[in-house]
């Protein structure tokens, strides 16, 4: 599998084909349980009469319970999949590793204060150092450790990208239930829905980002404020799709309560490709956010972010010697985006029942 | 199809109207500086008298209304703090043009490369070509536009013996631009042109064409790229606007008169009357931009029905 | 009010002696002067060097064919000189519009548009002949008409019109005879009633005689006449166009040195040599063509290396690298440095929203939120010790550092006194304002002192913990993120005073302040504990370093507050613990304007004034304005140069070099000026 089929899945031929698959698992499945017993049925069957042949059939406690239940666990099933996509395991590691840096960064020995301007003892600044055995990557053009500033970055960014992906899940979930099932807010959504979508995110971005004061909060929410009718959207036409099939039709035909059919019947339909958006809007949360510092709306001086290194080391660009200071961010942020497009594809093909055997 | 249409283009205006509507509350919520040239050295009563002036003393539905019927003459006010008293449609003419055309050319440029880009990986699925694609979608993909625009302007105008800031009359000066602007599209379009080939080419009726002897160019080009094709034009006028909203980097970089920062310079600058008049264009560029999508996707592919299920797009 | 005719020649003098001379400059003292251009100098000031010797003769481009090609990133908001208080706008009139009187590169009036002048015995009345023949020429360079007397009263008219909304027209006020009155009487202010135009002190004799009535004796009025709100603009078509006059290149006329040949705005503008002028062969330069880059500070210097463009300003960032390399540092040099700005730290008196002319929604009560806890920092701030504890802890160095970097040392640019030493220096004995023995040892006396601060730090803890403050003590600090290196210089304050002082004390906060209206919305709103401020001197004078401190009283005894930006008064009139030194001070400032007749025991007086405040800790001196490390192929001491207003923007007399001028040739025309 290419970094391309990770990158771009397309959802509804998945859908198709896997289901090819599944069904063609059940059935051997099913099958092969009962391969022995077929044998010895065939064998004894033939040369019999008709009447011998077609008797009623008695029933069977034992094989009945056998069919009704079966030991499939969906959390065990995604994760024994996802685990032998090798590549995306091995990217995984990465991203954790890089996660857990970021948290214990700070308290391993010998590590800088990212917002601390290394002075000497006039308290003159070690301002623009390349790379050395003291700063690992080197200082920026007022003396702040690059190696600490980066790792406090990433960490902002994280949380930015973690925090907006969490708020696009649960209100894009919650509202896209309820815009496929209440069938009375529907033209209500739909109306929202059509003007968020038509007035392109970047504006939206930039003028809450110019409206509230710079913070990491001001980014969060600018960034999910409009994300989340495009989960919702997506959620609100799954159901309308399944909503209308036949097992939820049989169940509500059973009197299955309606919240059970949303959270038993709907949802764990719908994880992976949930999976997959959480995955993809964290790398856009943090592309947002360097937007957003480029044209100088972003975060304050005070606080450390991929987009502010970034954006600090673009104004050195020119000069060849302090180049270092937009690279290191640089091969960071695209080290989190890439890892994030890839595991959050992997994770959703794996999470996605129909790829279960 | 006239009825769908009819339809469509209903539907849009009232979605404009309702986009201008919450557009022009919002903007109320604006610092009242940006009404002023010089509001910091105003005294109270004279803010309250051009506050007046400028009738934004009245009620929303009045200011409102003033705002429809100004916008039927044409007329979005006077820019204050960004060029003081100069109408806001003049500012508009003179840099519509260029970002139109520099728009359309890398629209086009992003084309030329990215549907021969998606074919040829499509073609070649897990091979050499595929994993170079991969990587040049994957780059473009990660790494901030605002790095790569600028590795590009310093080393490729280098290369091309041009000068760092473009000049129209110049047309190599055109080239690193226009480039720019369409490598994310590229990669764009070569990505999805890829994934819906590769899908349409698992369809029952290639295999059915292969067995029929039906060579595998004809079969790549006649069926399974007609057929992916259709997804990919409804993103194309949307694209058209991101890459007008995306061409901040560019414009800053090279000095071209556009309108890619021209909202956030006037945001910068507080001038309400311009943020207000560009939203709204956007918006109504977005709003024709997502109808022309529909209505091509309805008229490329004739087993599109759209009529039976508007309200749904 | 009549002040002897004495102190105003006197001080006529110090005006010409002293490059230092003064012009209003619009409402002065912006906090956030980033944006503020070019700049002027005192003899020197920036020869680090002077031991350096003569060097190779300059050579210059052939005049015919100079262009000067420069990249700009902030477009001018209006052509409109006579509205504009936006230095980025008035380099559009500072170089298309002649003025009576001109400054020279060494900082004297000359003849202009007027050819000589006159004024009665009150200095009241000024009389002005006007060259004969100078032509009003439009964007093509054509000419259009003469230049007359009625195009100053013309303009005069127009921008004391409250509807073009002119900006500058403030400067006119209490200078020019009835100009307030007219100007409110239009606006319908109260107490003013409508009076009629020929009652303002401005008038045309004949076509070539122009006479300014004066309110009161002016004694820096010579030096506001080269200011744009005495530039003359062609009477009829500010007739016809009113205000949209100047909102593009062909909707004015030029008589300058330069006419605005094209201007596209964020595009380019383009001055191009007006031949027609009087002083054409003093015009060197053929073309000025300024081309808009929203990333000016990043692609500029690059272009310079590739001698794309002819000048850019090298941000501290890169300028060490600049210097280091071999291949460039020849190239860098800096901007003529200036002197009418002094910056400072201003602690925060006041930290209720009590000043309703700024009074913003959402503010109650507190003028700072109340997470910062302001009212710990209203009795700490009132506490003698513990602002002597951050006055001692401050170390400028390492903050000016990152100004200047590696490139220049940044003690040159350190100030101990708020008064810059030689801005105001006595005309009859020749010594320095700074030298007075009153503020000498002050001037001579660098603050940073850790022991002396931990000293304060004891007592100041031991106070106020008895008046239950509560340590750290909350300081907010604030910045203009426009300004370019002002966060990185918070930055470096808050670690270096806690680092100092100890996170105990205090707990500096530095925040980002609106790039927008920062002025308004953070310095005049006390919306801060710890600001860097700063002062553009109106006037040659000490008393002008005064204003931003000193507060009058108003007729019914409450202080003034005014466009000054003080409110030291609410220390008194709170009744807080500094109540008493504040009154202090304001007596003697109050002492020192009583003596008009006597330069000397004046200055004296100022010295003493100023030597309180500061040993008092009110507020902490910090330096001028560091000018920019550019690579340019102008010599920036060849032109024009004012400690005020307009004239260093001026390009008339300066010529293109052949080569990018080195920093020895810049410290050699120095040394000349």
């Amino acid at each position: 599998m290419t970094l391309v089929d990770l990158l771009v899945r397309s959802k509804e031929k998945a859908a198709e084909e896997s289901l090819r698959k599944s069904l063609a698992a059940a059935y051997d499945a099913a099958a092969e349980g009962s391969a022995e017993e077929r044998e010895a049925y065939a064998e004894k069957v033939s040369g019999l009469s008709a009447d011998e042949l077609f008797g009623f059939a008695g029933y069977n406690e034992a094989e009945s319970e056998r069919i009704g239940y079966s030991n499939y666990s969906y959390w065990g099933s995604t994760l024994r999949m996802f685990f032998k996509n090798k590549g995306a395991v091995f990217i995984l590691t990465v991203m954790l590793m890089i996660i857990l840096f970021t948290i214990i960064q700070p308290h391993l020995p010998n590590q800088f204060d990212p917002y601390a301007v290394n002075f000497d003892e006039r308290y003159i600044a070690a301002r623009n150092v390349s790379p050395n055995g003291t700063y690992w990557f080197g200082t920026n053009s007022i003396g702040q450790d690059l190696w600490a500033r980066i790792w406090a970055g990433t960490r902002t960014s994280l949380i930015i990208g973690f925090s907006v992906a969490l708020i696009d899940a649960v209100v894009g979930i919650v509202m896209g239930v309820l815009w496929g099932y209440v069938r009375r807010l529907d033209f209500l959504f739909t109306e929202i829905y059509n003007v968020l979508d038509n007035i392109p995110q970047t504006i939206i971005l930039i003028l809450i980002s110019y409206m509230m004061s710079p913070s990491v909060k001001t980014l969060i929410f600018a960034c999910s404020v409009t994300s989340w009718i495009g989960m919702a959207r997506f959620i609100r036409n799954q159901i309308l799709i399944i909503r209308d099939r036949d097992y939820n039709l049989a169940s509500r035909c059973l009197g299955t309560p309606t919240r059970r059919l949303i959270f038993r019947n709907l949802l764990p339909y719908l994880v992976s490709v949930i999976m997959l958006r959480i995955a993809l809007s964290i790398p856009s949360a943090i592309g947002n956010e360097v937007f957003v510092t480029y044209i100088g709306l972003g975060l304050p001086v005070t606080v450390s972010s991929l987009g502010s290194l970034i954006n600090e080391g673009r104004k050195v660009m020119t000069v060849a010697a302090l180049r270092y200071q937009l690279f290191f961010p640089t091969i960071i942020l695209s080290i989190v985006t890439i890892s994030f497009y890839i595991i959050g594809n992997a994770f959703s093909d794996a999470a996605d029942p129909k790829n279960h055997r | 199809m006239a009825k769908y249409l009819t339809k469509r283009l209903l539907r849009s205006v009232v979605t404009l109207f309702i986009v201008t509507c919450v557009v022009f509350t919002l903007m109320r919520a604006m610092p009242i500086e940006g009404y002023f040239q010089n509001y910091e050295k105003l005294t109270d009563a004279q803010i309250q008298a051009g506050l007046r002036e400028q009738g934004l003393l009245d009620p929303l539905p009045v200011q409102l209304w003033h705002f429809f019927q100004g916008l039927f003459r044409w007329d979005f006010g006077v820019s204050h703090t960004y060029r003081t008293n100069v109408p806001v449609t003049e500012i508009l003419r003179d840099k519509l043009p260029v970002s139109i055309r520099l728009g359309c050319l890398s629209i086009l440029t992003s084309m030329v490369f990215g549907i021969p880009i998606g074919t040829m990986m499509a073609r070649h699925k897990g091979r050499f070509f595929d994993k170079l694609g991969t990587v040049f979608i994957v780059f473009i993909q990660a790494v901030p536009a605002a790095v790569y625009f600028l590795l590009i302007q310093l080393y490729g105008t280098t290369a091309l013996g041009v000068g760092l800031l473009f000049d129209a009359a110049n047309p190599r000066c055109w080239i690193l631009p226009v480039l720019s602007m369409a490598l994310g599209n590229t990669a764009y379009y070569a990505m999805w042109l890829r994934r819906y080939m590769v899908d349409e080419s698992n369809k029952d009726y290639v295999t059915l064409a292969r067995a029929k002897g039906v060579s595998e160019n004809a079969i790549m080009f006649r069926h399974i790229f007609r057929n992916s094709f259709v997804p990919l034009v409804q993103y194309i006028p949307s694209s058209f606007l991101n890459t007008i909203i995306g061409s901040i980097y560019v414009e800053s970089l090279y000095s071209i008169p556009g309108m890619g920062g021209l909202l956030v310079t006037v945001i910068e600058k507080s001038d309400n009357n311009m943020v207000q008049a560009i939203v709204l264009l956007y918006a109504t560029v977005g709003v024709i931009g997502l109808m022309l999508g529909d209505i091509l996707m309805t008229v490329l592919d004739p087993r599109i029905t759209l009529a039976g299920k508007a309200g749904d797009r | 009010m009549k002040k002897p005719i004495a102190i105003l020649l006197c001080l006529v003098m110090v005006m010409s002696m002293l490059s230092a001379c003064g012009s209003s400059g619009s409402t002065a003292a912006p906090a956030d002067s980033g944006t503020s251009g070019a700049a002027p100098a005192q003899s020197g000031s920036a020869a680090s060097d002077p031991a350096s010797a003569q060097g190779p003769e300059i050579v210059y481009v052939d005049a015919d064919d100079s262009v000067y090609r420069v990249l700009y990133s902030s477009e001018v908001t209006t052509l409109n000189y006579l509205t504009s208080s936006n230095t980025n706008d008035q380099r559009i009139g500072a170089n298309t519009v002649d003025t009576l009187v001109e400054y020279d590169s060494n900082g004297e009036i000359q003849p202009s548009l007027a050819t000589e002048w006159t004024y009665d015995d009150e200095a009241q009345t000024w009389t002005f002949k006007l060259r004969e023949g100078q032509k009003w020429v439009d964007t093509t360079g054509a000419p259009v008409a003469d230049v007359t007397a009625g195009d100053f009263v013309a303009a005069m008219k127009y921008m004391l019109t409250p509807e073009m909304g002119s900006t500058t027209a403030q400067n006119l006020f209490g200078v020019i005879l009835n100009a307030e009155e007219y100007y409110n009487g239009l606006a319908g202010e109260e107490d003013y009633k409508p009076i009629d135009f020929s009652e303002v002190g401005v008038r045309a004799e004949d076509d070539y005689t122009l006479v300014y009535t004066l309110e009161t004796p002016v004694p820096y009025f010579l030096s506001m006449l080269t200011y744009v709100c005495f530039m003359p603009a062609y009477g009829p078509q500010l007739e016809e166009l009113g205000a949209s006059f100047a909102t593009s290149a062909d909707t004015m006329y030029y008589n300058g040195a330069y006419y605005v040949s094209a201007f596209e705005p964020q595009v380019q503008l383009v001055y191009t040599k007006n031949a027609l002028n009087w002083d054409a062969e003093h015009i060197y330069i053929e073309t000025i063509q300024r081309t808009y880059n929203a990333e000016a500070s990043t692609i500029g210097p690059e272009m310079v290396r590739r001698g794309e463009i002819d000048s850019a300003t090298l941000s501290s960032d890169i300028v060490d690298a600049w210097m280091a390399d071999p291949a460039t540092a020849p190239m860098v040099s800096m901007e003529r440095p200036s002197l009418d700005t002094s910056y400072y730290y201003c602690f925060n008196f006041n930290v209720h929203a009590l000043n309703e002319n700024f009074y913003r929604d959402g503010m109650t009560g507190w003028s700072i939120d109340e997470k910062y806890e302001p009212w710990n920092w209203e009795i700490a701030v009132n506490n003698e010790n513990f602002r002597q504890s951050i006055r001692y802890a401050i170390n400028r160095l390492s903050t000016m550092y990152v100004a200047t970097g590696d490139a220049i040392s940044p003690d040159t640019f350190l100030e101990n006194t708020i008064t810059p030493k030689g801005f105001a220096v006595d005309p009859v004995t020749g010594k320095d304002f700074t030298a007075q023995s009153a503020i000498s040892e002050i001037a001579s006396f660098d603050n940073f002192d850790p022991d002396m601060a931990l000293m304060f730090k004891e007592l100041a803890m031991e106070e106020l913990s008895a008046q239950g403050v509560t340590f750290p003590v909350k300081v907010l600090v604030r910045y203009n993120p426009s300004t370019t290196n002002w966060d990185n210089q918070c930055v470096v304050l808050e670690q270096q005073l806690e680092s100092v002082l100890g996170a105990d004390y205090i707990d500096v906060i530095v925040e980002a302040g609106p790039s927008e209206n920062f002025l308004s919305l953070v310095r005049r709103s006390c919306d801060y504990m710890l600001l860097l401020c700063n002062w553009v001197a109106d006037y040659a004078d000490p008393e002008t370093w005064t204003d931003p401190f000193y507060q009058s009283r108003n007729e019914d005894g409450s202080y003034h507050r005014g466009f000054r930006y003080a409110y030291m008064a609410y220390a008194i009139t709170d009744g807080t613990d500094s109540a008493d030194t504040v009154a202090e001070y304001f007596r003697l400032v109050e002492e020192a304007k009583k003596i008009t007749d006597d330069t000397d025991k004046r200055y004296a007086a100022f010295a003493a004034a100023e030597s309180y405040l500061i040993e008092h800790a009110l507020v902490v001196p910090y330096g001028t304005q560091v000018p920019n490390f550019v690579v340019t192929r102008i010599n920036p001491w060849e032109g024009q140069y004012a400690a005020f207003g307009i004239s260093n923007q001026r390009f008339k007399g300066m010529k293109l070099l052949d080569h990018y001028l080195t920093m020895q040739e810049y410290n050699n025309s120095a040394i000349s000026h």
